[in-house]
């Protein structure tokens, strides 16, 4: 019986087993999904249970958008050396993200972020996704 | 159905295994109860993580879109869950929902748990519980403490009490809010109960839990958890959830939802995974092995999903007991601070005590008035002195002319103009809108004791029982004449009818009520609430009926009546008529909770006031 339940655990303990969201994330975006939009930062929450950015980007018609980021959690993005000084408002970004299924929020999440003036990232480096 | 059978081979296993190597002695007698019981039982103590079994590809808030196989959801549930967009959770409120028991245990991070002991004789007095993320808290009495009365405040984690059965500690929580069943639409209501069974072996605690939910589920929903035991304490042990703006430029009267039928995604997980979508639609039929010959004829499995899509069948009254004790006795509940809420003679009362004069909000039916009084004068060493009515329902008003007589205005009695008026100070000052005036006056015959002092616009205040109240008139809610009252050093705010937890709002459209004034003073209120953690707790309410919430219930409430506007609007343009409209039962998903098929309010008058409002809306809601 005790080899049978240690097989058992050991089994559990192999299943899948990623750090999930505090919402389901399959819900909200289309995961399989990726679009890129390139703007200028307007606003950073770095807060629990996750981060937001926000950024405007012109469209193809020439319209300015408001883009609304939803990023990791404020301490997955500390361990990754993102600080609340990290991004400024005005900053121009490259964002690929998942976009949200509902298009009246205008909403992704985060898949990398790309500062374009001096190359800061996230988002390409193992373990940096919003989970 | 994999998922299902996964998890009972676990369950049988770990069960099995707990007896085998149960260690925990039975449990011993009580002594008394001034010291409480004695209990002797497992010591769950410790650092704990959850462990995926049955459930894992549904960690957390994980979930597919329409995966709702093996959850004995009802027909209700499952519309519910049809409409629910994931866009939602951008809404304020919305964004940092607790978590309920079962599925608390479903959030990633580490628990821990502790027992609380009286420091003097060292007796359980509680086990606790900490979810590191979300800090999900939970206090489980060990006591032999009742639970609390059914007006009282709800919380995510709910109100539990435990008790040791052999070598298993058998917990039940009463007082949940509505939470998730699966967060991907799946609802649990406030009406439903949890008992759960904890059971250790060694370094693993399974966790087997029954939930139920008289409103969502056709049957007991069981699930069960499995928590390890860590070797270290990981000391990190907070994250608060802060609500923020999402979506920028969004007005608070948009609820994203799906109009019913309308769901694109509904086949999206049944068609990805090849399995039928009946299967996919839930209910009790999936849990069990015969329901697999329902699907065996496709065209005819097909059929039955797509006849679960829309509601079907009668109209339905709300499942959820009501709160309010009709006992013919007045109970007292203290709220916050200096008030209290004295429920049981229609609508809810309340009533703030301090150095000077009562100041009482609504007076009830006027059924039980001497009791009221008696209550209150328990409370206050001083006559009341100020009465505020929230509106001239007779519900709110029925009391007033013998609360007035009881009590007393000194602010009068001793003014320079007293010597006006022959009745200075006799009796209470009566503060309400000048509609409620007015309304009460032009009743055949006329409602005794009015409002005497009225205001129309903006907010009346008074700094009385050393804080700050405010009276704030919302036009053309449920009347024309509607107060909410804020005591802000107790932060508690009474809303009359604008809001209750017992049915949708009585808008009296004959009366100047509307959808849309209704959905402003919900927000109003809302603006005025502050959460003390994760939607729980911080500035708490007291509604016209029902028991008392904070901003969790008024921010669903008024979900909610978003979410029916915008159906019924849409059939409005499409150029449905009034009986259509009822005819397809726009509110399906609420009516188990808040509907009624008999009595002067029922879903169809609602529906009614809805629809008149949505075709003449009145001019506030343009100009406000």
């Amino acid at each position: 019986m005790k080899r049978m339940l240690i097989l058992a655990f050991v089994a559990v303990s192999f299943l899948p087993s990623t750090i999930s969201a505090h919402h389901s994330f399959t819900a909200t975006y289309n995961t399989d999904k990726t679009v890129t939009i390139e703007g200028k930062v307007t606003q950073f929450l770095l807060r629990n249970p996750h981060s937001f950015l926000h950024v405007t980007a012109t469209d193809k018609d020439g319209k300015e958008q408001n883009w609304n980021i939803e990023w990791a959690a404020a301490g997955q993005l500390g361990g990754a050396g993102v600080t609340r000084d990290s991004l400024k408002v005005g900053d121009p970004v490259v964002i690929t993200g998942n976009p949200a299924r509902d298009s009246a929020d205008q909403r992704l999440r985060m898949v990398t972020v790309k500062r374009t003036s001096d190359g800061f990232n996230w988002g390409f480096r193992q373990g940096q996704t919003v989970d | 159905m994999r998922t299902i059978t996964f998890g009972i081979a676990f369950f049988a296993l770990f069960v099995s295994s707990a007896i085998f190597l149960g260690q925990a002695p039975a449990p011993s007698l009580g002594i008394g109860t001034p010291l409480g019981p004695m209990v002797n039982g497992t010591d769950f103590s410790g650092s704990w993580r959850w462990v995926n079994h049955q459930d894992a590809p549904l960690f957390t808030a994980s979930g597919d879109i329409a995966d709702w196989g093996g959850i004995p959801l009802n027909d209700a549930a499952r519309v519910y869950a049809l409409s629910w967009s994931a866009s939602r959770q951008t809404v304020k409120q919305q964004q940092c929902m607790g978590y309920v028991p079962p599925y608390s245990w479903m959030a990633p991070g580490n628990y821990r748990i502790w027992e609380e002991r009286d420091p003097i004789t060292q007796r359980l007095v509680a086990i606790r519980f900490w979810g590191q993320i979300a800090q999900v808290d939970r206090t489980v009495y060990m006591d032999g403490r009742p639970h609390p009365p059914a007006y009282a405040p709800h919380t995510f984690s709910g109100f539990s009490t435990g008790k040791y059965e052999g070598n298993i500690l058998t917990v039940s929580t009463t007082h949940i809010k509505r939470g998730w069943i699966r967060a991907n639409g799946v609802p649990q209501s406030d009406a439903a109960t949890v008992t759960e069974h904890y059971i250790r072996h060694g370094d693993a605690t399974t966790i087997l839990a029954v939930v139920n939910d008289p409103v969502y589920l056709s049957e007991p929903m069981s699930k069960t958890s499995l928590l390890f035991r860590q070797p270290a304490d990981p000391d990190a042990w907070l994250y608060a959830c802060d609500d923020s703006e999402q979506i920028l430029g969004r007005k608070n009267d948009y609820v994203a939802s799906h109009l019913f039928g309308q769901n694109p995604y509904v086949r999206e997980y049944a068609d990805k995974n090849k399995v039928p979508l009946l299967g996919a639609m839930g209910g009790a039929e999936t849990m069990y092995p015969e329901f697999l010959t329902k699907v065996r004829d496709a065209a005819a499995s097909e059929t039955a999903a797509k006849a679960k899509m829309l509601p079907a069948g009668p109209a339905q009254a709300s499942r959820a007991p009501d709160p309010t004790p009709n006992d013919g006795n007045i109970h007292v509940f203290h709220v916050a601070g200096s008030v209290y809420m004295l429920t049981g003679d229609g609508a809810n009362i309340a009533v703030q005590v301090g150095p000077q004069g009562a100041f009482v909000v609504d007076t009830g039916a006027g059924k039980l008035s001497d009791k009221v009084v008696a209550e209150i004068g328990k409370l206050s060493s001083k006559p009341i002195q100020f009465i505020v009515n929230t509106s001239f329902h007779p519900e709110h008003t029925g009391g007033n002319a013998k609360l007035q007589a009881a009590g007393a205005d000194p602010s009068l009695t001793g003014s320079f103009f007293s010597n006006q008026f022959a009745d200075a100070g006799q009796g209470a000052t009566i503060i309400g809108h000048q509609n409620v005036q007015t309304r009460m006056q032009e009743l055949k015959p006329p409602a005794p004791a009015p409002p005497s002092d009225t205001y129309f616009e903006d907010r009346r205040r008074k700094y009385h029982n050393e804080e700050a109240v405010e009276m704030f008139p919302l036009p053309n809610a449920i009347t024309d004449g509607d107060s909410v009252v804020h005591f802000r050093r107790s932060d508690v705010i009474v809303t009359g009818d604008v809001f209750t937890t017992t049915q949708y709002p009585f808008i009296d459209v004959k009366n100047g009520g509307s959808l849309q004034g209704e959905i402003r003073a919900l927000n109003f209120i809302l603006d005025r609430t502050v959460y003390q953690h994760d939607e729980d707790g911080g500035t708490l309410i007291i509604p016209g009926h029902g028991r008392v919430t904070n901003e969790w219930e008024v921010a669903e409430y008024r979900d909610m009546l978003v979410i029916i506007r915008d159906r019924v609007q849409a059939m409005i343009k499409s150029g449905a008529t009034l009986d259509q409209i009822k005819s397809a039962r726009l509110t399906a998903d609420y009516d188990v909770r808040f509907g009624a098929t008999t009595g002067m309010w029922t879903t169809d008058t609602f529906v009614e006031a809805v629809y008149t409002s949505l075709k003449n809306p009145p001019e506030s809601a343009s100009t406000k």
